[in-house]
């Protein structure tokens, strides 16, 4: 058990291309870390730097309190699932399951004891004398977390363990992991592109964007409080709204015209920050959910229903207006049909405001 | 219609391969045939089948194997193509590895130095390389074992560094994380993995250096003779030949490479088939 430390850590790949970027991240005793992205952000490199794969270039990487830049993988104490698998071809399921306590010199009886408990708990015990060739994708991917979870080690890496699984098999695979974090009590430290994979997995969960920490914080708060364009479009699906406006004043309100109309900001959102904004364009992000077909006197705005989408818990409407396309999700009883007008509001307690130069939040 | 003419198709191309097959067993089998039959009826009527007058029964190996000191030369050809494979394929295997795996222009020349010595024909360096052996005292069985590893290492070192490409480099990751080192990673999980091509290079090694007879013959003489040698050395003066000696022990020279072959041939196939290492 132990925490991970990155102090200003860059990658710089042979060739010059940074692929990390003064990242610093605590990451605590036993928590569930997520770092997620899109495609080539940085993440798999990141963890990858955490394993002792990829050399870091500048800064400082502690696992406990011990400094391990200079650590070889070997005896960093740490297990990695990664996203191919990676199994022994030319192993049983057993031995690649074991091979790693052999190497630590785990005796016999504890070492088939670990493997029988790690089996079951992956239900993968009748294909313990199988080869990895003879397996399908999920039993793979299982044979590969039952490798690391018998080891026990100080930190858990997973690079993307779920990609290759269809969607049902991911959902299962997903809940498993949380348990397993559960009983291990140990440090994890997971990587996906997935949001949704991040948002329901982890304790905290750390925005990447080109190799830059965006954000890291509890899913939570990272939906709530997004703390630029980038997190808020990321996070969330569908994903957020955003429509550009200009700030106005009129008899002591701020209101903020939009192409389509103008909406009031409500009293309480105003602070120095916001009022900076007077006579300036800012941005509104609106989520789904806060788009409403049932206006009430006020902010109201009208629109074409492009597309309906019926998901049977909820609707979405795509929604073309003079402020771009708006997706609102909508309870099913709604009766807005394609190409018809509809009048909507956006709910303004709830909306968030970013500067359209920088990007940040506006709070 | 069309399966009839398949059919025929099919006959026709079996009909074909069993003649070449048979043309190339011939040799070997009149060898075998020839290897009953007293000497003097083998250069009269060679492709007879021994009848009960040419019958000599085993009296050609006998003789063969008394004038020859087959055993002695047997034991030297043993020890010779059993140490050259062996070195061949733990060194090149770990080479190509090297190779592979460090990048860098030192390895990318090297590998280009290994590949052109497969075109350097034996003949060119024959005397030269004679000497230099004589010079640096390598006119020795365990000399031999050395230069039989520098005309081995091109093609084997061809032969692993292209299976080894397609081993996913993950897969030695998962063991360093797994706790091995460099060398562990190698014999632990690497050259497991490599078997098929490792049994390939060491029969296409062990075929060659069994039967060679020039280098043998130029860097150690008759000190040590190997199996070839011996029986080369049944050719008395003035052309006169021990025809059946000869025989019988050719038979003997090439049963220990035809088992060796037949033993290892399903991974041959592997080995030629590989590059599907995948999960
Ligand atoms: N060996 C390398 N040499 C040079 N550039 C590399 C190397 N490995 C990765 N990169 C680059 O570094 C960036 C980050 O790569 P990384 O593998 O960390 O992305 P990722 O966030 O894991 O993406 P994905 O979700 O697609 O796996 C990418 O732009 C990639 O092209
Ligand atoms: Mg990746």
């Amino acid at each position: 058990m132990a925490s991970i430390t990155l102090k200003n850590i860059n990658k710089i790949y042979p060739g010059g291309f940074r692929a990390v970027n003064n990242v610093n991240l605590e990451i605590k005793d036993k928590e569930f870390v997520v770092l997620v992205g899109p495609s080539g952000c940085g993440k798999s490199t990141t963890l990858r730097m955490i394993a002792g794969l990829e050399d870091v270039t500048q800064g400082e990487l502690y696992i406990g309190d011990k400094m391990v830049n200079f650590t070889p993988p070997k005896d960093r104490d740490i297990a990695m699932v990664f996203q191919s698998y990676a199994l022994y071809p030319d192993k049983t399921v057993y031995k690649n399951m074991a091979f790693g306590l052999e190497r630590h010199k785990v005796p016999k009886d504890e070492i088939k004891r670990r493997v029988d408990e790690a089996a079951k708990i992956l239900g993968i015990e009748h294909l313990l004398d199988r080869k990895p060739k003879a397996l399908s994708g999920g039993q793979r991917q299982r044979v590969a977390l039952g490798r690391a979870i018998v080891r026990d080690p100080k930190v858990f890496l997973l690079d993307e363990p779920l990609s290759n699984l269809d969607a049902k098999l991911r959902t299962a695979m997903r809940t498993e992991i949380a348990k397993l974090h559960k009983r291990l009590d140990t440090t994890f430290v997971y990587v996906t592109h997935d949001q949704t994979e991040a948002m329901t997995m982890g304790d905290r969960i750390v925005v990447m964007k080109d190799g830059v920490v965006q954000q890291a914080d509890t899913p939570h708060e990272l939906y709530i409080n997004p703390c630029n364009m980038f997190v808020a479009g990321f996070i969330g699906s569908p994903q957020m709204n955003f429509v550009d406006a200009v700030m106005k004043r009129k008899e002591g309100s701020y209101y903020l015209e939009t192409q389509n109309g103008t909406v009031k900001l409500p009293d309480s959102r105003v602070n120095e920050n916001v009022s900076a904004y007077e006579g300036k364009k800012i941005k509104i992000g609106v989520r789904p959910e806060d788009v409403s077909d049932e206006p009430g006197k006020e902010n109201v705005l009208t629109g074409t229903v492009e597309v309906s989408e019926q998901l049977g818990s909820e609707v979405y409407l795509y929604i073309s207006s003079p402020d771009g396309r708006i997706t609102a999700r909508v309870s099913p009883d709604t009766t807005a049909k394609t190409g018809s007008i509809i009048k909507y509001t956006f709910n303004m307690n709830k909306i968030h405001l970013f500067d359209p130069q920088t990007q940040e939040a506006v709070r | 219609m069309t399966e009839k003419s398949e059919k025929i198709k099919d006959i026709i191309r079996i009909c074909i391969l069993t003649a070449a097959a048979l043309l190339f067993v011939a040799p070997v089998l009149i060898v075998l045939m020839n290897s009953f039959k007293e000497k003097l009826f083998i250069t009269s009527e060679p492709f007879k089948l021994p009848s009960a007058d040419t019958f000599a029964g085993l009296r050609n190996f006998t003789e063969g194997l008394r004038k020859t000191g087959f055993i002695s030369a047997f034991g030297w050809s043993l020890f010779i193509t059993v140490g050259s494979v062996a070195v061949i394929v733990l060194f090149c295997s770990m080479t190509a590895w090297y190779i592979t795996r460090v990048k860098s222009r030192f390895t990318s020349f090297l590998y280009y130095a290994f590949v052109f010595s497969m075109i350097v024909p034996f003949q060119m360096v024959m005397f030269t390389m004679t000497k230099t052996a004589n010079a640096l005292s390598l006119d020795n069985p365990l000399g031999i074992i050395l230069i039989y590893l520098g005309f081995g290492s091109g093609l084997s070192v061809f032969m692993f560094c292209g299976f080894i490409k397609s081993i996913p480099l993950e897969i030695e990751e998962a063991a360093m994380i797994d706790g091995c080192g460099p060398v562990r990673t190698f014999f632990s999980v690497v050259f497991p993995i490599l078997k098929p091509t490792a049994i390939t290079v060491a029969i296409l090694n062990a075929m060659w250096i069994w039967n060679d007879y020039l280098l043998p013959y130029l860097v150690i003489g008759s000190d040590y003779k190997t199996v070839p040698i011996a029986i080369q050395y049944l050719r008395g003066g003035y052309g006169s030949v021990d025809m059946g000696a000869m025989m019988a022990m050719l038979v003997l020279a090439i049963i220990p490479i035809v088992v060796f072959y037949l033993s290892c041939q399903k991974y041959i196939i592997k080995g030629v088939a590989a590059g599907a290492v995948k999960g």
